[in-house]
C-alpha cells in the first residue's frame, strides 16, 4: 500500500520534472529567437525590440528553475564524488546510507528556498509589483517568484522521494557530452 | 567565536562536505546559512539573505551567455566542425615527429574559439585524433595527454563558461573578459606545440610514431569548406564583442543561430539531435546557475564574517611581496583543483582574494585569466582531473587505463604552469586587446 502509494508519488513528481523542463528547454529556444530579431531589428531596422532586456533576464530564471527539478532528477547537480565511488567499491551499504544524508541535507536546503519564496509570490501576487521601465515594458515580479518557489518545492520532493528509495547511480563523471555522437564529416 | 574564526571553519566545513561528495551548490549554501545564523544569533536574518540572494543572483542580464555560448558549441561539435578543422591541420603538419599532436592541438585552439567547455573539446577530440595517432604508432600516453592537454583550450579562449563565471563574481564585463582570453589561448598553445617539437627531438619514445609519406593533398575548395564555416562563426561572435556591434549576450544568441544553420546547411542535424542540444543546454544552465547562486550567499557570508578583509590584512601587514601572494594563490589553487571542479574553485577561492587584488591595484581582468589558467591545472592532475575522466570514457579502449591518461597529461600540465608564470609576469598580454 505505502509502496504503490509511494510509485505513485514518485510518477507525479517525475512528470512534472519532465513538464517543466520541457518549458524550460522552450525557453532556450525563446531566448535565441528573441535576441536574434533584436540584432536584426536594431541594426537593420533601427528599431530595437522594446524590453529585451527585462525579457532575458525573466527567461534567466526560468531557464534555471523550471530545470532544476528535472537535473535533480537525473543527478546532474554538481558534485564531485570520487570519494563516494571508491567508498562504494568497500563499503555499499555505508555509501548509501552517505548518499541517504547527503540527499536529506540537500531537501532540507531545498524546502527552505521554497518556504522563504512562496510568501514573496503570495505578496507580488497581492500587490502587483512589476519591473522594468514604466511605459515601456514592464514584467510583473509574481511569475519570477511562482517559479523559483514551484522550482525549489519540486526539487525538494524529488530529494525526499531520493532519500526514501535510495536511487542514486553512482557513476564516474557527469557528462553526458561524452555519449554525444560527432556528426558525419561532411 | 568571533565571526573570523566562524568564517574560517565554514571554508573548512564546506571544502570537507565537497570532498564527502555533497552536492556543491548545497555544500555552500547550507554551510553559508548555518555560519550566518551562528555569527548573528538569528536565523531569520540567514533566510532573508538566502532570500535575496536567490531572487537577486538568478536574475542578471549576462548570464543569458551561458546557455547560448552552451547551445551554440553542442550544435557546432554535432555539426562536426572540429572533425573538419582536424582534418585540415593534420594534412599542414604530418610531415613532422609529433606533427599530428601538433595538428590536434592547433585544431583545438580553433575548437575553442566556437565552444565553451573543456569537455566537448575533450570528448570530440577523443573520438577523432587518439585513434588515428595510434594506428600511426604513436605512444598511447602521448596521445591522450595530447588530447587532455589541449582540451583545456576550450575553458580559456573565448567564448568561455569559466570567463563569464569569473566576470560575475568580479563583476567584470564579459566582454572584456572574452577579449582578454584571446592572447593567452593563443600563448599557450603555441607553448603545446613547441613542447610536442621538444619532446618529438629530446624523447622521441615517449612521443613514438612515424611520418607518413603518402601525399594525399586536398584540394583548395576542400580546405575552404572544412574552414570557412568555423572561421566565419569565430568572426562574427569575436568580432561582433570586440566591435561592440553587439553585447556577449547578442553574439552568443546570434552565434547560436549561425552554427545551427550551418548544421542544417551540412544536413547533420536531425530534429532529435537538435532538441537534445536544447536539453543538454538546459541541463548544464541550470547546474551552473544553480551553482552561482549558492556562491553568491557564500561571497556574503564571507563578507559578513570579514575573511576577505582580514587576508588582506595579513599578507599586506606580512608584507609578503607580490610573488609570494601570487605564489600562496596559485598553490591554493592547485591543490582545490585535485578535487574540485573549475568552476567550483573559481566561485570559492576568488571572492576570497578580490579586496587584495584590488588593494594592490592589480587588474581584476588579469587576475580572471591567472585565475582561470591555474584552475585548470586541476583538470588535468589526479585524482579528479575532469578532462582525463572524460577522455577515458569517451575512449572504450581497456588497453589504455585512467593512469595512462594522467601521465600522458602531466607534461601538459607543467607547460600550463610555465605559461602561467609568463602570464602573472607580463599582464600585458591579457589586457593588450581591451
Amino acid at each position: 500500500m505505502l509502496k504503490s502509494a509511494l510509485a505513485g508519488l514518485s510518477r507525479v513528481a517525475n512528470t512534472l520534472a519532465i513538464t517543466a523542463n520541457v518549458a524550460g528547454t522552450c525557453t532556450v529556444l525563446a531566448l535565441v529567437v528573441i535576441l536574434n530579431v533584436d540584432v536584426v531589428a536594431r541594426s537593420v531596422f533601427n528599431s530595437p525590440i522594446p524590453g529585451t532586456y527585462e525579457i532575458v533576464q525573466l527567461a534567466v530564471v526560468m531557464i534555471v528553475f523550471l530545470q532544476l527539478a528535472d537535473v535533480v532528477r537525473v543527478d546532474r547537480l554538481t558534485r564531485s564524488d570520487g570519494f563516494l565511488n571508491l567508498l562504494h567499491s568497500r563499503r555499499p551499504r555505508l555509501t548509501s546510507g552517505l548518499r541517504r544524508i547527503i540527499n536529506a541535507i540537500s531537501a532540507i536546503f531545498m524546502g527552505l528556498i521554497a518556504y522563504i519564496m512562496f510568501p514573496e509570490f503570495i505578496k507580488m501576487w497581492g500587490t502587483q509589483d512589476f519591473f522594468g521601465v514604466p511605459g515601456v515594458f514592464t514584467v510583473p515580479w509574481w511569475p519570477v517568484k511562482l517559479v523559483i518557489a514551484s522550482g525549489s518545492a519540486l526539487a525538494c520532493l524529488i530529494f525526499v522521494l531520493k532519500v526514501i528509495t535510495a536511487q542514486d547511480r553512482p557513476q564516474l563523471i557527469r557528462a553526458p557530452e561524452h555519449d554525444m555522437p560527432e556528426g558525419p564529416s561532411k | 567565536m568571533t565571526p573570523i574564526e566562524i568564517g574560517l571553519i565554514s571554508v573548512v566545513a564546506i571544502v570537507f562536505l565537497i570532498y564527502s561528495g555533497v552536492y556543491i551548490p548545497i555544500a555552500l549554501g547550507m554551510v553559508s546559512l548555518v555560519s550566518i545564523w551562528l555569527m548573528r544569533d538569528n536565523f531569520t536574518l540567514s533566510l532573508n539573505l538566502l532570500k535575496i540572494a536567490v531572487g537577486d543572483s538568478a536574475m542578471v542580464y549576462s548570464f543569458a551567455t551561458i546557455p547560448l555560448f552552451t547551445f551554440m558549441g553542442l550544435i557546432v561539435a554535432k555539426a562536426g566542425l572540429g572533425r573538419d578543422i582536424y582534418e585540415v591541420m593534420t594534412m599542414r603538419f604530418r610531415r613532422v615527429k609529433g606533427g599530428i599532436g601538433m595538428a590536434t592541438v592547433g585544431a583545438n585552439a580553433v575548437f575553442a574559439a566556437v565552444t565553451g567547455s573543456s569537455i566537448a573539446s575533450a570528448s570530440v577530440f577523443t573520438k577523432v585524433s587518439v585513434p588515428q595517432m595510434i594506428a600511426q604508432d604513436y605512444n598511447p600516453r602521448f596521445a591522450v595527454g595530447v588530447v587532455a592537454g589541449s582540451s583545456v583550450l576550450g575553458m580559456i579562449i573565448p567564448p568561455s563558461a569559466m570567463l563569464i563565471i569569473y566576470s560575475f563574481v568580479a563583476e567584470q564585463s564579459v566582454g572584456d573578459m572574452f577579449l582578454a582570453g584571446v592572447i593567452p589561448g593563443i600563448l599557450l598553445a603555441i607553448a603545446y606545440v613547441g613542447a610536442i617539437w621538444f619532446m618529438g627531438r629530446y624523447t622521441p619514445s615517449f612521443v613514438g610514431g612515424r611520418t607518413v609519406h603518402d601525399t594525399e593533398w586536398m584540394s583548395k575548395r576542400e580546405v575552404a569548406s572544412k574552414t570557412l564555416p568555423t572561421v566565419g562563426l569565430i568572426a562574427i561572435v569575436l568580432g561582433g564583442i570586440y566591435t561592440g556591434w553587439m553585447t556577449a549576450v547578442e553574439a552568443g544568441a546570434t552565434g547560436s543561430l549561425v552554427a545551427l544553420v550551418i548544421a542544417l546547411v551540412r544536413r547533420s542535424m536531425t530534429l532529435k539531435g537538435f532538441w537534445d542540444a536544447l536539453l543538454e543546454t538546459g541541463h548544464i544552465t541550470a547546474a551552473i546557475l544553480f551553482l552561482i547562486t549558492a556562491a553568491s550567499i557564500y561571497s556574503r557570508m564571507l563578507g559578513l564574517a570579514g575573511l576577505p578583509n582580514q587576508l588582506q590584512d595579513l599578507l599586506a601587514g606580512n608584507s609578503a611581496s607580490f610573488w609570494t601572494i601570487m605564489l600562496l594563490y596559485i598553490l591554493l589553487m592547485i591543490f582545490l583543483g585535485t578535487i574540485l571542479d573549475t568552476a567550483s574553485i573559481i566561485l570559492i577561492v576568488v571572492p576570497l582574494f578580490l579586496p587584495l587584488v584590488i588593494a594592490m591595484d592589480m587588474s581584476l581582468v588579469w587576475f580572471g585569466i591567472i585565475t582561470v589558467v591555474g584552475a585548470e591545472i586541476g583538470l588535468l592532475t589526479p585524482p579528479l582531473g575532469i578532462s582525463c575522466f572524460v577522455i577515458k570514457s569517451t575512449l572504450n579502449d581497456d588497453s589504455i587505463s585512467l593512469k595512462d591518461v594522467f601521465m600522458g597529461a602531466l607534461p601538459f600540465a607543467f607547460v600550463m604552469l610555465i605559461v602561467l608564470f609568463i602570464l602573472i609576469e607580463f599582464p600585458i598580454l591579457s589586457t593588450a586587446l581591451l
